[in-house]
């Protein structure tokens, strides 16, 4: 197990130091952020002076080597913009994104798992196919679309719920937490709301093909002729059999949520990650845009590698013979 | 009451509503069960057997339905009784084994779980006298070290031992009946010899009745009191075990024993399915027969061969294995240190358990694999050698598969399946494909304006004869034959090895024949090698080696060989 564990984290790592070359070449491809950071009437003195002090000057090669030589020391630069360490700047905003994206994925898992069991269980039932219909929506529909609908209903015609924001937040080790308190819940309930939509139905279809699948194998056909209830069926064996796809598309979208929330927050004015990307995007502001994909695949790798030890955790055939 | 039988089945009837019409999978079917008694339960797939075993217990899932009929269960009926109570019944007093234990047990939970479920099922047990009970179920079955065994998954143990984990749950709570549908027949034959025998020690043991469902007469002859003959959801015979046997009344009956390999004389042709087939179309020119070496000569010479298999390690894994933090990946001998010969059209029969390596070697043969060591000639020139490409020698050597439904390309007209082979290496020009492949078709028994069809609208012996065609279409002079007949059931499978014996004789064929299946390869083979765990234990001629073996294992594959009765 410790082996695997290590050959994982190598493997990350590899992967890190691939991504990151790509993220550098890629960003500093697509534009010269001098002609954004100073206005063109700027003395031609001051101009070579603000190249030379960001090191752009420097063949790529060298800039590369000393961006991986900061990160060593965690360093990822400053941001142009707002003049502080970047690092500092994304994890200000990374517990707003976190929350949001854990409150869409987790209700998602909660109501679209039990709901396409269901769907499984009984797939010619009217409830069912009423389940499978709204499911087609949640894929079909347009996130933005849902997200301006959502603030017709319940902030503007109900005024049940505030439009934006994040409302009150709790302090908890010096970092800023929403859902501790009714006003920040009630923020947060309209963008979880919208971002969950399309993974409920995801995992509401994922669920019922599954179910559908393990209904008709030998495994339950021999748990019910031993008598089981239908509902210890369910939970015990069907639930266990359809796991893994459930985890891994849990994985797959709470990685893509954290990284790619954009929409959801501008329109909910939700302050996290996905807007400081779109804001730093539109003034070229290199080094946020550059830790923000490092961080994206970091994410990344370190989600797939938990999945990976869930499917361990669910699946003992996957555990290695003599480590059991 | 107590001189009712233990379960009555009178003109039970379950109907499956599709949208093709109504499929009659149980037809009017009738019969009693005494307290006690083991009953067999014969017919080929599709007979409704298995039905029927899920018809008296209640699991018919829509759009099945018992139609009529009644299933009484001393004295109380079955049929129609709400769900909640036949599931109270379910496992207590009838409980069922299924065929494949691998698929039956839940692979995700410890088999401690999986019973201790069974039990609460129908009992309130506390934790500790779950895994007691749990342990108990699982020494009464006769598996050794029960109390570390019980924290195992299913995919820890063998074939055998999880089908008796299976019957132990089967046995959990004293049922009165036990329903076994196919219990042996995903395993081995020695797994098969002890299963039964044991099944038969703990049934006479307990007093459980059992209905044992089963294509296998021998098996079925083995068990059983009393045997049932089903067809099409009928039952067309029912009697004595001896007396069914020995002397049917009715022509299924007769004609399923005619089927049989082993009743036949070694080499004929079975007495089913003997077709008037067309003959093969005669050898090409672009092929042309090898220069004859005089008889006895060695045709196909496998020497010290061997083949090893292991999982490809990655830089990032060996630099954590040098650094000896992670064990290196099992390494599996298949096949080790084999050598055979091959005299032209000889057929040696290649019998072996699964895991023995005979697959292994058979594709070595063929060229599918490379060898790890040694080497396999065709009159003389190398089949293929490790990390070379095929030489053109492997297309003189061709194989047949066991499911010739994942061997045929299901998106590809069977006509041009056939021809792509012969199209291929130029042995036959675009416009002479078609009648190629017609006469072939014909050759094999099928139709051949069927050439247009594809592989899902055969049925299981058709696809079979679609495999071979295409496998000879070539023009072999080696045919490797990989279980050709093993998923087919005894009719079908009566009619694929006429159509080998028969092929075999016009074509002058060599065949390596790969079975598990000892009664068919004693009737098509001439020689006969065992294998044993990648070696080759015993060979020689078939005749001597079946009378007289010498190898303590072939003496217990032998001795496995559930036998039928014969008429006196």
């Amino acid at each position: 197990m410790l082996g695997h564990v290590l050959i994982r984290l190598l493997q990350a790592l590899v992967v890190m130091l691939v991504m990151s070359a790509l993220v550098f070449i890629g960003v500093y491809a697509i534009g010269n952020p001098i002609d954004v950071l100073i206005g063109p009437d700027v003395s031609q003195d001051i101009r070579l002076d603000t190249i030379a002090r960001y090191g752009l000057d420097q063949p790529l090669w060298r800039q590369y080597l000393t961006f991986l030589g900061r990160i060593l020391h965690g360093d990822f630069g400053r941001s142009f913009v707002f003049g502080m360490p970047v690092l500092e700047l994304i994890l200000s905003r990374l517990p707003a994104t976190l929350e949001l994206t854990l409150a869409a994925v987790c209700g998602a898992a909660l109501i679209g798992i039990p709901a396409g069991i269901y769907a499984g269980y009984r797939p010619d039932g009217l409830a069912a196919k009423a389940i499978m219909t709204i499911s087609i929506l949640g894929f079909s529909v347009p996130t933005f679309w849902i997200g301006l609908v959502l603030i017709i209903a319940f902030a503007v015609e109900l005024q049940w719920l505030p439009a934006g924001g994040r409302g009150e937040t709790v302090a908890i080790l010096s970092v800023e937490w929403s859902f501790l308190t009714l006003n920040g819940v009630s923020h947060l309930l309209l963008p979880a709301a919208n971002l969950a939509f399309f993974k409920l139905a995801l995992m509401t279809r994922l669920a019922r093909a599954g179910t559908r699948e393990a209904m008709l194998s030998d495994t339950v056909k021999f748990a019910r002729a031993a008598g089981l209830s239908e509902w210890t069926v369910l939970r015990r064996h069907v639930l266990r059999l359809i796991a893994i796809p459930l985890v891994t598309v849990f994985g797959l979208e709470f990685a893509s949520t954290l990284a790619f929330a954009v929409v959801t927050e501008t329109i909910f004015s939700w302050p996290g990650i996905g807007k400081l990307i779109i804001d730093s995007i539109t003034s070229l502001d290199r080094p946020v845009m550059v830790a923000y994909l490092m961080l994206v695949s970091f994410v990344f790798i370190m989600i797939n590698f938990l999945v990976d030890l869930a499917y361990v955790g669910l699946d003992p055939r996957l555990r290695r013979a003599g480590s059991r | 009451m107590t001189d009712a039988p233990l379960l009555e089945v009178t003109d039970l009837a379950t109907h499956f509503e599709t949208r093709a019409g109504v499929v009659k999978a149980v037809d009017g079917v009738s019969f009693s069960l005494a307290r006690g008694e083991v009953m067999g339960l014969v017919g080929e797939s599709g007979s409704g057997k298995s039905i029927t075993g899920f018809s008296i217990i209640g699991l018919i899932d829509p759009p099945g339905r018992i139609v009529s009929g009644s299933v009484r269960l001393e004295g109380r009926e079955l049929v129609g009784l709400p769900a909640a109570e036949l599931r109270a019944i379910r496992g207590k007093a009838i409980s069922m084994v299924f065929q494949d234990p691998m698929m039956t047990l839940n692979p995700m939970l410890t088999i401690g779980a999986q019973i201790g479920l069974s039990l609460e099922a129908h009992e309130k047990v506390s934790g500790a006298e779950k895994r007691r009970r749990a342990i108990a179920a699982l020494a009464q079955v006769r598996i050794p070290e029960p109390d570390s065994k019980i924290d195992f998954y299913p995919h820890q143990f063998s074939g055998g031992m999880r089908q008796r984990v299976a019957i132990a749950i089967a046995l959990l709570h004293r049922p009165k009946l036990i329903i076994c549908d196919e219990p042996t027949t995903a395993l081995d034959v020695s797994i098969q010899a002890e299963i039964l025998a044991e099944m038969k020690e703990l049934v006479a043991e307990l007093g459980t009745a059992l209905i044992w469902i089963s294509h296998d007469l021998a098996t079925v002859a083995s068990i059983a009191d009393h045997v049932c003959v089903m067809r099409h959801g009928k039952l067309v015979e029912t009697g004595p075990v001896l007396q069914v046997l020995t002397r049917p009344q009715h022509s299924y009956t007769q004609a399923l024993l005619d089927a049989l390999p082993s009743r036949a004389k070694p080499g004929t042709l079975l007495a089913r399915g003997a077709g008037t087939d067309a003959a093969p179309p005669p050898r090409l020119a672009r092929r042309p027969e090898p220069a004859r070496a005089g008889a006895g000569a060695h045709h196909v010479v496998v020497e010290h061969v061997g083949k090893r298999f292991q999982h490809k390690a990655g830089v990032l894994r060996l630099l954590v294995q040098k650094a000896g933090l992670a064990r290196p990946l099992p390494l599996v001998q298949a096949v080790d240190d084999v050598s055979l010969s091959l005299a032209r059209g000889e057929a040696l029969g290649l019998v072996g358990e699964s895991g023995s390596g005979k697959s292994t070697l058979g594709r070595m043969v063929a060229g599918i694999y490379a060898p790890d060591s040694g080497q396999v000639r065709l009159d003389g020139e190398p089949v293929m050698s490790a990390g070379e490409r095929p030489h053109k020698t492997t297309t003189r050597i061709q194989t047949i598969f066991q499911d010739p439904f994942a061997s045929l390309n299901p998106r590809m007209r069977i006509g041009d399946g056939i021809a792509e082979g012969p199209l291929a290496h130029g042995l036959v020009t675009r416009a002479e494909a078609p009648a190629y492949v017609a006469q072939w078709l014909a050759a094999v028994g099928l139709d051949p304006t069927f050439a247009g069809r594809y592989p899902h609208q055969f049925s299981g012996g058709q696809r079979q004869r679609v495999a071979i065609a295409r496998a000879l279409a070539m023009q072999p002079d080696v045919v490797v034959c990989d279980e050709p007949v093993a998923s087919l059931d005894v009719s079908i499978q009566a009619q694929i090895i006429n159509l080998l014996i028969r092929l075999r004789q016009e074509l002058g064929l060599t065949l390596l024949f790969i079975s598990h299946d000892l009664s068919v390869v004693r009737h098509l083979c001439d020689r006969v090698a065992i294998m044993h765990r990648g070696r080759i234990v015993e060979s020689g001629l078939a005749g001597a080696v079946y009378d007289n073996p010498k190898d303590a294992y072939t003496k217990r594959l032998l001795a496995a060989v559930p036998v039928l009765p014969v008429a006196t």
